[in-house]
């Protein structure tokens, strides 16, 4: 009888340490894995996908830091495969908690054979260890995913992917071996270079902002990714905006500049003239298709509905 | 002969019934144990899953010096440096070839040659530093002084459908246009780029106008070099000629990839796998007996063979329904272009922004009732840029 109880265990301990390793999924996970700091330090941790072989179009991601020993200063999107971000890498210092919603078009399916790069990174963020540690006894303080962080599959269909999450390990040493780290410092400073280039689309589309004309852009910086937008109509201040931007001049007499501003102060600008678009026209012209096949299906709804009361009327005489 | 179990005491009974109840209970104890290691497996088999587009493809750098596969030179920094004769020329910027040296029988002023007949010998007219014999040499800081800046630039190579347009996007943007030849070969340079991570894709319209799913690569660029990425293969176009039919009818499917290739079209719910050859023109057709299919809705999808090894990803998929089913089949892209433009881009992704969490939308792709996640994964797969 022993040997059933010796088997069964056996079950038991492959169930839950021999299978889940076998479990086929993308992995979302921060890199490094484990952290030896002291406080004062500033550090970064990179937030990556394996995608173990799965087409991937989409990934959001939450996760939750130690309030008590990391304070969350920035985050750096330029190393980013993600290229459409409807929420870019966001951290919440009140309740310790960082998020990202972005997109890949046409998917990502991994790194591919031979690229020397970290073409598997969604982002990076930067966290600083205050001086002054209160430390519980306790913990083991560790950057997690939280269990709603989600990556959807480009298949047309948004499928889930199956997913494992693994966060990082943080070893606070209270003696001081090494000089004080600052890795952001030193990115900031190697940043040298504007933003890529990118273009500023007009359009105007009854789906949104009632039918007023409004701008797209989206930029990329490679190095340390946008911090923000700025947008000036005509002689007007510059003012932080972001896409899709509804346009103050709908008469479309100002020229447009939007400028792109990268984490290290690079700025990139880019002009349009809506009166050179032939966005405008492009508009205009589709517009008037719309509204002409739009009078066409109602003059033949009309069209129909006399036939129909005709004939009826000919069949009842 | 039936064994009459007799116990001899009452105790001895009790015994082997509490024996078999612990047998019985081990047994249990044990298939529920398989059965909780086994469900991640069964889990996993029934879970859809999109494979991997990425079959063949791989890096090259042009200008590591190190020598890979398809370059027939890499000399590292001195990429693309004129090289002062035969021995000591130098590879161009691309690695396929070498960049100008004195022998190279092209005369090239620009790098101080006064003439170049093919070879580095003196007495035979041209001198061996490519000067005209007699006359005063070029001398000086002329031939190997100059040496051009190195671009940064990418290089993607591959198979698609014959002579049809293909759309190349940088970061989701087209970015250029190339032709491919009666093969489906096709080779694009983009050049001006500043180093770091990029996703480039590709797509293209078959000859009756069906587009291919849009293809994506993410890779690294280095500054200085030309990365090149080798085996691309454009997934087949896939095209049905009904969604709705009756057990039993023909169904016809068709689309366009490489000339003369294996085709392998699946049928899931049935998981029928059928192979065609694609014919010179790269055109394939299956007609389908749909006797053996359920009544219900299908889906098929195809992906195209090189050889036993090398095979592209899955074209899109496409639903049918044999008779009575309760959704029309529909294609995931044909709520996507939201200005109605025939582009799935960045206007159609600031409409799904400004409509992003709120219910019974226009940009609510999936019908859901709500603009979230899904309906942004429909639109990304549905991109053409």
């Amino acid at each position: 009888m022993r040997i059933w109880y010796k088997l069964s265990l056996v079950v038991i301990i492959l169930f839950f340490f021999v299978f889940p390793w076998g479990v086929k999924g993308a992995v979302l996970y921060l890199d490094p894995p484990e952290v030896e700091v002291q406080p004062g330090d500033i550090f970064v941790e990179k937030i990556k996908i394996d995608t173990q072989g799965e087409n991937i179009n989409l990934i959001a991601a939450d996760l939750k830091y130690p309030l008590d020993i990391l304070n969350a200063l920035d985050s750096n999107l330029g190393d980013s495969i993600i290229n459409l971000w409807i929420k870019p890498l966001t951290i919440d210092k009140k309740s310790g908690t960082i998020s990202l919603i972005g997109g890949i078009p046409g998917g990502y399916s991994g790194k591919i054979s031979g690229d020397p790069g970290e073409s598997d990174c969604l982002g990076s963020i930067i966290f600083e260890v205050p001086g002054l540690i209160v430390k519980k006894n306790d913990s083991s303080p560790e950057i997690k995913f939280l269990a709603n962080s989600r990556v959807l599959l480009n298949d047309g269909q948004g499928t889930k992917a199956n997913l494992i999450l693994k966060g990082a390990k943080i070893k606070i040493v209270s003696k001081r071996k090494a000089k004080l780290k600052n890795e952001w410092k030193d990115e900031i400073k190697k940043d040298t270079l504007p933003p890529e280039d990118f273009k500023i689309i007009l359009s105007r589309d009854s789906n949104i902002f009632q039918d007023k004309y409004f701008i797209v852009f989206s930029a990329l910086d490679k190095q340390t990714g946008i911090d923000h937008y700025e947008v000036k109509e005509g002689k007007g201040d510059w003012q932080r905006a972001e896409s899709p931007y509804l346009l103050k001049d709908q008469n479309l007499k100002s020229i447009i500049k939007v400028k792109a501003v990268d984490k290290a102060g690079n700025e990139k600008v880019e002009i349009f003239n809506p009166q050179k678009s032939s966005n405008r026209r492009e508009g205009e012209v589709n517009r008037q298709k719309n509204a002409f096949s739009r009078f066409s299906l109602l003059l033949g709804e009309i069209l129909i509905i006399v036939l129909v009361g005709v004939l009826i009327k000919r069949a009842m005489v | 002969m039936v064994q009459d179990f007799k116990f001899k005491t009452q105790e001895e009974k009790e015994e082997k019934i509490k024996e078999m109840k612990k047998f019985l209970l081990t047994i249990l104890f044990i298939l529920v144990g398989l059965g909780l290691s086994l469900s991640p497996i069964f889990f996993l088999y029934h879970s859809v899953k999109a494979e991997s587009l990425t079959t063949s493809v791989y890096v090259i750098i042009c200008g590591n010096g190190i020598l890979e596969a398809g370059e027939v030179c890499d000399d590292g920094a001195d990429n693309g440096t004129y090289g002062p004769s035969i021995s000591q020329r130098y590879c161009n910027s691309t690695c396929d070839g070498y960049a100008p040296y004195c022998g190279d029988g092209i005369v090239q002023g620009i790098f101080g040659e006064e003439c170049d007949d093919g070879n580095n010998d003196s007495g035979d007219g041209c001198s061996a530093t490519c000067s005209n014999e007699g006359a005063p040499s070029p001398g000086g800081g002329g031939a190997g002084a100059i040496i051009p800046q190195p671009e940064t630039k990418v290089v993607l190579k591959g198979l698609a459908y014959p002579n049809t347009w293909l759309n190349i996007l940088k970061d989701g943007e087209i970015v250029k246009k190339v032709k491919t030849d009666e093969t489906g070969e096709f080779r694009a340079e983009i050049s001006d780029l500043n180093p770091g991570t990029y996703s480039f894709a590709l797509w293209a319209k078959d000859k009756s106008g069906t587009k291919s799913i849009t293809y994506a690569l993410t890779f690294q660029v280095s500054k200085g070099v030309t990365t090149t990425i080798q085996g691309i293969i454009l997934p087949p176009t896939i095209s049905l000629d009904k969604t709705e039919l009756h057990q039993g009818d023909l169904l016809k499917i068709f689309g366009q990839t490489i000339p003369q290739k294996t085709v392998e079209v699946r049928v899931s719910s049935s998981e029928i796998v059928k192979k065609v050859l694609s014919n010179k023109n790269g055109l394939w057709n299956l007609p389908l007996e749909t006797g053996n299919l359920e009544e219900g809705s299908h889906q098929t999808k195809a992906r195209v063979w090189l050889n036993k090894k090398e095979k592209s990803g899955f074209s899109q998929v496409l639903s049918f329904n044999i008779g009575k089913a309760i959704t029309k089949p529909e294609s995931p892209c044909s709520k996507s272009d939201l200005n109605k433009d025939s582009k799935v881009n960045l206007i159609d992704f600031s409409i799904m922004l400004y409509w992003w969490g709120k219910h019974n939308a226009p940009a609510d792709l999936n019908g859901d009732g709500i603009v979230s996640l899904v309906d942004f994964s429909i639109l990304l797969y549905c991109w053409t840029g």
